[in-house]
């Protein structure tokens, strides 16, 4: 990774906000640095007003720290609770309608592709269960029947977080929540399903237990967009507010969902595999 | 007044153990000091969610973080 798009002209640096120059000293760029190594550098990711404890503020944190090429990562939201953190990164951030980000990326892959035919430009949109699977729905879906190459990541809270606790496509069935006191009478959508059969080349289901295991996924996931097709991550993170989880109790929340229902599932097309099994290969070469 | 999360540095550099580090949902909060093997929060930066102490006491038994009080002046 370049140093180039932090780096300040001679002279500037002694002015500068102090977070800022610890990411030029101490940042990820430049380096080899990868997830299992956080708390050892400072982080693309700032501050941000996600809950204490929230496993959704976790996965983003984890998310910045896996990208394989942040200098030339776009990333989408839209509303909901993700794109408070989402937007606090040193990485570009689009925020669009409310579901529409994998329409917006749609067109930004495109758009890049034509202004930037030498240049590899990963475009990631993650919304939350209500953005991608009830309000964005269509647009999901066609962006994948298009088969348009960038990368889908839905943080499933199973719930509308971020205006109080709605029920969503993704809520289970039975499940009360503070706006739906009435239990939600109908299953949860099965969306890696639905993103097989629309077209998605590489498709995961993961509750984030296991950084090294989330940060791979995440890795490849935006790499089998860039040649091949959509792909797409559904992951399990926790609203502790809406559930009532205690924080301290989110993670062993966890874990318990995937024994239960939110196990690690990774399908990919034979070209993905072999691409990624020769990937393996050369990295093998190398340390040999 | 509000908790912060507090790593016993000395106990702590006795493992060789980053874990905690890598469950805290906040960025560049829970660090790692390689000079003194140990974790140290970040104090102004943590939420007091205290999973950091689940991963150390419930997950490993090893007792290193504890939650405290602590009031802005
Ligand atoms: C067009 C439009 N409709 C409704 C809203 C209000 N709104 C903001 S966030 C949200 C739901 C968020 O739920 P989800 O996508 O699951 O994200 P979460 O907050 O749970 O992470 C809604 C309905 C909006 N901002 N724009
Ligand atoms: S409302 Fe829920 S999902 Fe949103 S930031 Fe708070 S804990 Fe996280
Ligand atoms: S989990 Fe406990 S022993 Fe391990 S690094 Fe953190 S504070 Fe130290
Ligand atoms: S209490 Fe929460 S925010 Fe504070 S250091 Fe521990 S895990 Fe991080
Ligand atoms: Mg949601």
């Amino acid at each position: 990774m370049g140093l180039r798009y932090v780096q300040p002209a001679p002279g500037f640096k002694q002015y500068l906000p102090k977070d800022y120059v610890d990411l030029i000293d101490f940042g990820p760029f430049g380096k080899e640095v990868d997830a299992s190594q956080l708390g050892q550098f400072k982080e693309i990711l700032e501050e941000h007003p996600m809950c204490a404890g929230c496993w959704m503020a976790y996965f983003v944190r984890v998310f910045y720290a896996s990208l394989p090429n942040p200098e030339d990562t776009i990333v989408l939201g839209t509303a909901g609770c993700a794109r408070l953190a989402l937007s606090q990164a040193a990485v570009p951030f689009i925020y669009g309608n409310y579901g529409d980000t994998n329409a917006v990326a749609s067109g930004l892959t495109r758009a890049l592709n034509l202004r930037f035919p030498d240049k590899q430009k990963d475009v990631v949109a993650i919304a939350g269960d209500g953005g991608l699977m009830d309000i964005g729905f269509s647009m999901t879906m066609h962006s994948w029947f298009r088969r348009e190459k960038f990368t889908t990541i839905m943080v499933d809270n199973e719930v509308y977080g971020n205006t109080g606790g709605q029920e969503s496509g993704m809520s289970p069935k039975g499940v009360q929540l503070k706006m739906a006191p009435k239990g939600k009478k109908f299953d949860k959508l099965p969306a890696t399903e639905l993103a097989k059969l629309a077209g998605c080349v590489y498709v995961v289901k993961i509750a984030p237990t296991n950084i090294k295991r989330l940060s791979k996924v995440i890795k490849r996931a935006i790499l089998a967009a860039r040649h091949f097709g959509p792909t797409f991550i559904h992951a399990y993170t926790s609203c502790n507010i809406e559930y009532s989880i205690p924080t301290e109790e989110v993670l062993k929340d966890a874990r318990e969902r995937e024994k239960k229902d939110f196990g690690f599932e990774e399908y990919m097309t034979d070209e993905v595999r072999a691409f990624f099994e020769e990937i393996e290969k050369k990295k093998k070469e190398v340390r040999a | 007044m509000y908790y912060v999360a507090r790593v016993d540095e000395e106990k702590c550099a006795t493992y060789n153990c980053k874990q905690c580090t890598l469950f805290c949902p906040e960025a560049n909060t829970l660090m790692f000091d390689e000079k003194k093997n140990s974790a140290y929060v970040n104090e102004p930066r943590c939420k007091g969610c205290a999973l950091c102490v689940y991963v150390c006491s419930d997950l490993l038994k090893r007792d290193c973080i504890t939650m405290e009080m602590v009031t802005t002046e």
